[in-house]
């Protein structure tokens, strides 16, 4: 920021900071609900050098809490949304294979008395998990969602057949098993979404597809919504008759629903269909079709926009963008979008930078500190 | 992808971008559950990000697309499709704007302009659109030549061309081998399989929409890569419906000649067209691709100059009962010839008969039928074998070994013969 255009402007940006919240939890949740996710960082760092651990401590001996294993779980899971994988893998690395016996509650029998089996929070497993995907290594994530799939079907296992999830004797109620058969099922299906992204990841889209239609027996409230990624994973490679399939099933599957939502799933299909047949100017009324009926559709907009382009009309695809850019900035500005509209301008004219200059000041404004400059392609 | 930067200040700018289909964006899911410490926060913001999935936030292939970040790869068979763009960038207005489009290959230049008449006036900072669509047809390097002429305010005629070089690469590597029907039944032995592998050589999974052969004029085809099932016709390849980069596939063909060449095809010699390969596929978003091969040759294998097929043999026969085969002999020379026929026994096969016979005068490209009987004195698969054809003329004789295979029982399990 500071880069690109000048001390002063750079002072204009007011954000929030480690520093002007309150040190604690209800802080860090303020910014991260207002994406001032580097401070959020920070603030966990300090939170957790109070708790004597964090910055330069690796190597103590550790005293876990559970309070602090959720503060290196945000801290990670910022990191990961920062997109800073190196970072977060470093920061990892102290925590093995997050099965240490320091991270179990047995450790700590005068903090924990009774209490039995592992501190660490079930989406810190699975970041931990799928991490490695983002470092360019999804087979391991892969064999490290299965073992966490495995735990997961045991303890589920167990609970159905009336014994506690590590397979002893039960000693709650009804009512807490079934609560408790209702949190393994869904880590289960958590697992099961991860392990089909990992797969999409890595090309593999016939296992892909079969480990989509495992998630949406756990999730079959979004059977549309999967049935529709589907149809567009056989778009990417090509099968459009499958993908036409998919998305007459969606259609199926839709009519049950009321509301707005089950509608707008089945035109954005149709519009995908058309793009896969080459035929943007159909793709684009669709895509206009659903502005009509939900004006603020950022998918819709740009999507139309893009339409626009390879239709040949360069400033009208412009002209939409960066409407929709002006009257929310808040809601839209998003990476894909900004990379669009970069994109463009650099088709347009020679003075893009001029306009990318613009749009920075534009962000600036109304963004956290969480955004990545570089879809902006400074340089 | 350019070559040739400006040399002098214009007043119009002239900008190319390659037109791939859009991707896809893809997001990256973190959530957390209810009790962890941001409670539903990172459920909160994934809902408010634009490109997730509305109702399945953690589904990482989005729906936004984006645009080309580059000039990716190109392949032959391919459709290149292009935005040139022609932008004022002055504060004057500019008239009589023309704008060409040609592609330059090694053996030929095309216009690619959708219109060849100029643009009466172009107003500061307004742009002149066109996009061009080519299916290439060549392989190696092009060029896209961009020519503008233009005339200033004052009268002053300009003019500016820029050059885009590109490379078109192979897509597909198509290796075919020939296989003559196994049977030795000359109904089915003038059959002809097809193998064809195809190796999808680009980077990224292809699609293959549509694979065909069209036969030359001799032949009629059959296609053996989909099977019915239910009544609807499945594909061989099963769920593996697309292939990977570098991933080969084979696809087979039954050709057989049709009845009026059915004759001819029985003693061609040398080389023979069987058809071509007819290839369609897509890639990302149905990005398509289509090629032919050229005309594909089979090496007619080699009967000599008197050929001996079979007309009719049992599969199955009795130990030690005699049976019968009808057998064809074909005279493939250019020659009359006299034919004697001798029958030799070996261990297993006892001919009947009289060895030794005059078959008579046979005309070039004409045949006889002859029935004979045989037996054999030993169980399992046995390989008939043991006729000589002498021709009186040229004093030449061919053997015949191993022409077909019987399957011999024992008694004890009757066949009807």
């Amino acid at each position: 920021m500071l880069r690109f255009l000048g001390e002063k402007a750079a002072a204009k940006r007011q954000v929030l900071n480690a520093d002007s919240v309150e040190q604690s939890f209800v802080g860090l949740k303020q910014l991260i609900s207002c994406r001032n996710w580097r401070a959020a960082v920070d603030l966990c760092g300090r939170l957790l050098t109070a708790h004597g651990q964090g910055y330069g401590k690796s190597g103590l001996l550790t005293s876990h809490t559970t309070d602090s294993l959720q503060l290196w779980f945000v801290r990670l899971a910022l990191l990961v949304k920062l997109g800073l994988f190196q970072n977060a893998e470093m920061e990892f690395e102290p925590f093995g294979n997050l099965d240490q016996p320091d991270l179990y509650y047995e450790y700590y029998p005068h903090v924990y008395p009774g209490r039995r089996g592992s501190m660490v929070p079930f989406s810190m497993r699975i970041l931990h998990a799928e991490l490695q995907q983002y470092l360019g290594n999804p087979q391991e994530s892969l064999d490290r969602l299965h073992k966490v799939k495995t735990v997961c079907s045991k303890i589920l296992a167990n609970l159905e057949q009336g014994l506690a999830e590590d397979g002893g004797m039960s000693s709650v109620t009804q009512e807490g098993r079934q609560a408790s058969i209702r949190l393994w099922r869904s880590r289960l299906g958590r697992v099961m979404y991860s392990m089909a992204n990992c797969l999409l990841l890595m090309k593999d889209y016939v296992l892909a597809v079969e480990a989509y239609h495992s998630v949406i027996k756990y999730y079959p409230e979004q059977e549309p919504q999967l049935l529709s990624g589907i149809g567009r994973i056989s778009l990417q490679i090509g099968d459009i008759k499958t993908a036409e399939k998919y998305f007459q099933d969606v259609e199926k599957v839709t009519q049950k629903l009321d509301g707005l939502q089950g509608k707008i799933m089945v035109l954005m299909n149709s519009a995908f269909l058309h793009l896969g047949q080459n035929n943007f100017a159909e793709a684009h009324r669709f895509f206009t079709e659903i502005l009509r009926m939900d004006p603020r559709n950022a998918v819709a907009n740009n999507n139309a926009a893009v339409c626009l382009l390879y239709l040949g009309k360069l400033k009208d695809s412009l002209r939409q963008l960066e409407a929709m850019v002006q009257q929310d900035p808040r809601h839209y500005l998003h990476e894909s979008v900004l990379f669009n509209l970069t994109t463009m301008y650099e088709l347009e004219s020679s003075r893009s930078m001029q306009k990318k200059q613009a749009l920075l000041e534009a962000v600036a404004g109304k963004e956290g500190d969480s955004f990545n400059t570089q879809c902006l392609k400074l340089a | 992808m350019e070559v040739n930067p400006p040399k002098q200040e214009h007043l119009l700018a002239l900008k190319v971008m390659r037109l791939t289909k859009p991707t896809l964006f893809t997001n990256i899911p973190v959530t957390c559950e209810e009790k962890d410490l941001p409670g539903d926060l990172f459920n909160q913001l994934m809902r408010d990000d634009p490109s997730t999935v509305n109702g399945a936030e953690v589904l990482m292939l989005g729906e936004m697309l984006t645009l080309p970040q580059n000039f990716g790869n190109i392949f032959l068979g391919e459709t290149f499709s292009s935005y040139i763009s022609v932008h004022n960038d002055s504060n004057q207005v500019v008239k009589d704007i023309l704008v060409k489009a040609d592609l330059q290959t090694s053996s030929q230049r095309l216009n690619l302009s959708a219109s060849n008449a100029a643009v009466a006036e172009l107003k500061p900072d307004c742009c002149i659109d066109d996009v061009i669509h080519h299916e290439v047809k060549e392989i190696g390097t092009h060029i896209l030549v961009c020519a503008v002429s233009y005339t200033t305010q004052a009268g002053e005629k300009m003019y500016f061309r820029k050059f885009f070089k590109f490379q078109v690469l192979k897509p597909l590597d198509v290796k075919t081998k020939f296989y003559n029907a196994e049977s030795d039944l000359s109904s089915v032995t003038d059959e002809v399989f097809l193998e064809a592998q195809i190796q999808n050589m680009t980077t990224s999974p292809m699609f293959m929409e549509k694979v065909s052969l069209e036969p030359s004029i001799m032949y009629n085809v059959t296609e053996l890569n989909s099977v019915s099932q239910a009544g609807e016709c499945v594909s061989t390849f099963g769920s593996r419906a697309y292939l990977q980069p570098m991933d080969t596939r084979q696809y087979l063909y039954c050709l057989k000649p049709k009845n009026e060449f059915a004759e001819k095809a029985g003693i061609i010699k040398g080389v023979t067209v069987i058809g071509k390969l007819d290839i369609v596929w897509k890639t990302n978003l149905g990005e398509r691709g289509r090629l032919q091969t050229s005309q594909l040759q089979r090496m007619a294998p080699g009967y000599g100059d008197v050929r001996l097929s079979l007309e009719a043999i049992p599969d199955t026969v009795n130990l030690e009962e005699p049976f019968h085969i009808t057998c064809k002999i074909t005279n493939c020379s250019e020659r009359t010839m006299d034919l004697v026929l001798e029958m030799c026994n070996t261990n297993s096969i006892h001919w009947c008969g009289i060895s030794g016979r005059q078959l008579g005068k046979l005309h070039p490209s004409s045949s006889l039928c002859l029935a004979l009987t045989l037996l054999s004195s030993v169980q399992g698969l046995q390989s008939i074998s043991g006729l000589r054809l002498t021709d009186t003329f040229l004093k030449r004789t061919y053997e015949y070994d191993d022409i077909a295979q019987v399957c011999v029982v024992s008694s004890a399990i009757k066949v009807e013969s």
